[in-house]
């Protein structure tokens, strides 16, 4: 790998690494003004912007997961959500209801995931194109529905609401990380991880395999390349990224229920690829930065409008479609 | 024991009928420009609210409510295409369909802001009296046909499975019969040699917009006889209708009846077993399906996906 020390990516690094310290900052500089000068700039509060970076980064990591399979295969997944689902319950279920700590979990998480993940891909290796996509939504929306129904398996509260979900802590200290601080750092390092592994793969003899499936499976195949093999790595990876997140959703949101994990949250992570452009790791996080965050961006905005401001999902459809018709191919697409 | 299952046999084919209404939305659409338009089941929930608006507010019968329905429906689909899809015909497959999520988020909102999100229902009076299901002075349920075993069947759900019927030999007549409807098959199979035959092939899909919509809204109608009304009601049935497209093998309209019917009678069924999971019997049957026939029922083997 190229020497990537650049100026530009150090004080990127220092600005992400001290994010957290510079909010707190403005909330200070914030508080000192409309204390002594009575100015207020309308800021929301540190606690609140970190928050939904902190929500923009976990959907960074699931669209960099579901870039894997959509993105570098190029198989429509409308069932990714599914994983996200797995991830969080197992997680969530270890650590609530029978008292495993994250450390444990976490891994278990990502197991049982990657694990869901493979048994799926046993079926699905051999359909294309919509069947493909149609068959991972139904898998999906069998889990939504078991979590949803079997409330033995989530503490008896309906609507498979699973609460109280510990906070991860040091072994044998009461020291836990609950703060909104500590949630961004340990994204921030989750993301970090995931990052690189996918990129280092992207960048391997396995990235070009499945890229060699995405452009032609016949062709890729009389290569030599095991189809059925990099199909389904692509498929455990994916599902893997996809436990670590909702892994981390469990601890980060301390009480859930399956609304989180419907149809429309894979629809969403979905877009964010795709506006991103499909089969970049950049543009999956690009993607996931504006449609996570944009959202909040125009509750924010719009609070100022009352008139408007029920229609904040609204806009987000018009912007959606928008931005498809100026950049048909993703904000980050690069032609080769 | 059998009675039973014949009772949810016929309450099966009657929610069948309303999904295979939807369903040949998609599939039409599908066939000719290969695209999941999300967006019909929010077509099919503005269905529901067209002929409950021109019902209650401007007290038009039913018997022109339900037309009238059709045609703004039919609208709708064409502007939807004319002005969303139209740009993207030669953009990649995936963007056009983030665009469609685009356009079903937004009219689904649309409805919120218009309607509210309060669940609205049909005034009882909108069909004849003869549609009405009750209890009559003497105590006896009164226009319905008695199912041996003791369930019933409300004449509505059989004037529902009727209209489906009908629809359906009508859009059967309409491809294999008319001139729109062979330059719809033209451009199915081939949309470069059929613009090269000198089929107006946008003009073409605008009709199938529109024909896909009309029906789509036609169940919109139906289903707030007997269902609320509600913003997100588009959003399951559509997908379940789409299911049903792609488990008769998306493209095929006969495909999308039989599986539309086969999801309605897998619904009812999985109802009956436990009511939590009735949508999920119907996808189960769908992956199985899929599973032992990758092209769905009546499906031709698909090109490549983009």
């Amino acid at each position: 790998m190229k020497d990537k020390l650049t100026p530009r990516n150090i004080i990127l690094c220092v600005v992400i690494c001290s994010l957290p310290w510079i909010l707190f900052g403005i909330d200070e500089i914030s508080r000192l003004l409309t204390d002594q000068y009575r100015i207020s700039f309308g800021w929301p509060g540190a606690g609140y912007i970190l928050r939904i970076i902190i929500r923009a980064c976990l959907y960074m990591l699931l669209a960099i997961g579901l870039n894997v399979v959509c993105g570098f295969t190029g198989l429509l997944d409308l069932g990714y959500v599914a994983f996200y689902l797995i991830g969080g319950y197992t997680a969530g279920i270890l650590m609530s209801l029978l008292g495993v700590h994250y450390v444990i979990a976490l891994p278990l998480a990502v197991m049982h995931a990657t694990a869901w993940g493979l048994l799926r891909g046993i079926p699905t290796l051999r359909l294309t194109g919509d069947y493909f996509a149609i068959v991972t939504f139904g898998f999906a929306e069998l889990f939504f529905r078991i979590v949803k129904n079997e409330t033995w398996l989530t503490g008896g509260v309906p609507n498979g609401q699973l609460r109280g979900v510990p906070a991860p802590t040091i072994p044998f200290t009461s020291i836990s990380f609950d703060l909104n601080w500590h949630h961004y750092y340990h994204i921030i390092i989750l993301l970090v991880i995931v990052v690189f592994v996918t990129y280092r793969l992207q960048n391997s003899r396995v990235g070009r395999a499945w890229v060699a499936i995405r452009e032609d499976e016949q062709a890729a195949e009389s290569m030599g390349i095991n189809v059925g093999r990099y199909k389904s790595l692509a498929f455990a990876v994916s599902a893997a990224i996809g436990g670590i997140g909702g892994a981390f959703l469990a601890q980060f949101q301390v009480s859930f229920s399956a609304q989180f994990f419907e149809f429309w949250e894979s629809i969403f992570i979905l877009c964010m690829v795709v506006l991103g452009g499909m089969g970049s790791i950049r543009g999956a996080m690009l993607g996931a930065v504006i449609l996570g965050s944009l959202g909040e961006i125009l509750r924010l905005t719009l609070t100022n409008y009352p008139k408007i401001a029920g229609s904040r999902m609204l806009l987000f459809g018009i912007i959606l479609v928008l931005l498809m018709r100026f950049r048909p191919s993703g904000l980050m697409y690069k032609k080769s | 024991m059998w009675a039973q299952y014949f009772e949810q046999l016929i309450n099966g084919l009657v929610q069948g009928g309303i999904y295979a209404l939807i369903a040949v939305g998609y599939t039409m659409v599908y066939g000719i420009i290969q695209l999941i338009n999300f967006a019909h089941g929010e077509i099919y929930m503005f269905g529901a609210y067209f002929g409950l608006i021109l019902i209650t507010v401007f007290k038009i019968p039913f018997w022109f409510a339900l037309p009238l329905a059709m045609l703004l429906c039919a609208l709708l689909g064409m502007l939807i295409d004319y002005v969303a899809y139209r740009p993207l015909r030669n953009a990649p497959r995936l963007s056009a369909l983030i665009t469609a999520i685009g356009i079903s988020i937004a009219l689904q909102n649309l409805a919120r802001m218009f309607w509210t999100a309060e669940p609205r229902v049909y005034p009882t009076d909108s069909l004849p009296s003869i549609f009405v299901s009750g209890i009559n002075d003497m105590g006896e349920v009164i226009n319905v046909i008695p199912l041996p075993g003791g369930g019933t069947l409300p004449y509505r759900d059989v004037f529902i499975l009727l209209i489906a019927v009908a629809l359906m030999i009508i859009l059967n007549l309409l491809i294999y019969y008319t001139r729109i409807g062979k330059a719809m098959r033209a451009c199915a199979q081939n949309a470069t040699a059929a613009n090269l035959m000198g089929i107006n092939a946008n003009r073409v899909i605008l009709a199938t917009f529109a024909v896909g919509s009309a029906l789509g809204a036609v169940a919109g109608v139906m289903v707030g006889l007997s269902e609320n009304v509600t913003p997100t009601m588009g959003y399951y049935k559509g997908v379940a209708a789409f299911a049903a497209a792609v488990l008769g093998g998306i493209g095929s309209v006969t495909g999308a009846i039989v599986g539309g019917l086969l999801i309605g009678i897998a619904e009812a069924f999985g109802a009956d077993l436990h009511s939590g999971y009735r949508i999920a019997f119907a996808y189960i049957i769908m992956m199985l399906v899929i599973l032992i026939r990758p092209t769905g029922l009546f499906g031709k083997a698909t090109s490549k996906r983009a």
